[in-house]
């Protein structure tokens, strides 16, 4: 009763909100797709790396070849720090950092790596983004009591990567 | 002096649901006596108008940690604690919505 003319009256008025704040969807946190993403931008750079080996004129053909690998890999190694920013800053707690003391390190390389990802075509580079996104992984699915195997990626570029053992 | 509110989201679930609202004063007298166990009405500078309930309260009162009832609330553990001077207010009466 009380709430319903409560409720007549935000319809009518619209009373303020107040957020109890909780991620939604509550609880979907993945580190895949960050892994996916610097797994891209490896692939990007071959992909960029092959183009240029193949030599001939520079012409439109080749720019435009060159400018979609290059657009790619800047969106994938963003997508990849944004996700990662995502599950560091809304997931980990403060008993998730006592375990694994040093993931605020781990987590400022991987932003260090991904920027340096776009800023070059080195591919070392990428190889270490995806590696500390593996190492992120591993730290998320221990916060989860889940196990974790390392097998390669079953697709170019075919790098060693972590998956959780559900 | 007493506002309405409205409850979004789901941290402080299944006390506080999205679609309550809430009676709170923002009385100075009441605000000053806030304790360990009430519902607040705070502004968190990244995440706009929040309700979380104290979890402790600084020897000097001037400083809240705030907690939801979720796992995954987004609270102190995340932000860590509200100063008072960002509290508009304190929860005095809960109207719940209709429960499935």
């Amino acid at each position: 009763m009380i709430y319903k003319l409560i409720q007549a009256l935000d319809k009518m008025i619209g009373f303020d909100q107040a957020d109890a704040h909780c991620d939604i969807p509550c609880g979907i946190y993945d580190p895949s797709t960050a892994q996916i993403a610097a797994l891209t931008v490896v692939r990007m750079m071959d992909l960029m790396a092959e183009l240029e080996a193949k030599g001939g004129n520079k012409d439109v053909s080749y720019q435009n070849s060159m400018a979609r690998y290059v657009a790619v890999k800047e969106e994938h190694a963003e997508l990849a720090k944004q996700e990662i920013r995502v599950i560091w800053g809304d997931y980990i707690k403060a008993q998730h950092l006592e375990k694994h003391a040093g993931l605020h390190d781990l987590v400022h390389k991987i932003m260090q790596l991904g920027s340096k990802s776009r800023q070059t075509a080195d591919r070392e580079t990428g190889v270490q983004f995806v590696a500390a996104i593996n190492q992120f992984a591993e730290i998320f699915w221990d916060t989860k009591g889940i196990a974790t195997k390392r097998a390669k990626a079953p697709y170019a570029p075919a790098l060693e990567m972590v998956y959780p053992n559900l | 002096m007493f506002r309405i509110i409205k409850v979004t989201g789901e941290s402080l679930s299944p006390t506080y649901q999205e679609g309550d609202y809430v009676v709170v004063t923002t009385i100075p007298f009441f605000l000053a006596r806030i304790k360990a166990g009430d519902v607040i009405i705070f502004n968190h500078v990244s995440y706009g108008k929040m309700i979380k309930k104290v979890s402790t309260v600084s020897a000097g009162g001037g400083e809240f940690v705030v907690v939801g009832s979720h796992e995954n609330s987004v609270d102190s553990r995340n932000f860590g604690t509200i100063p008072a001077e960002s509290v508009e207010g304190k929860v005095i009466w809960h109207i719940t919505g209709p429960r499935q």
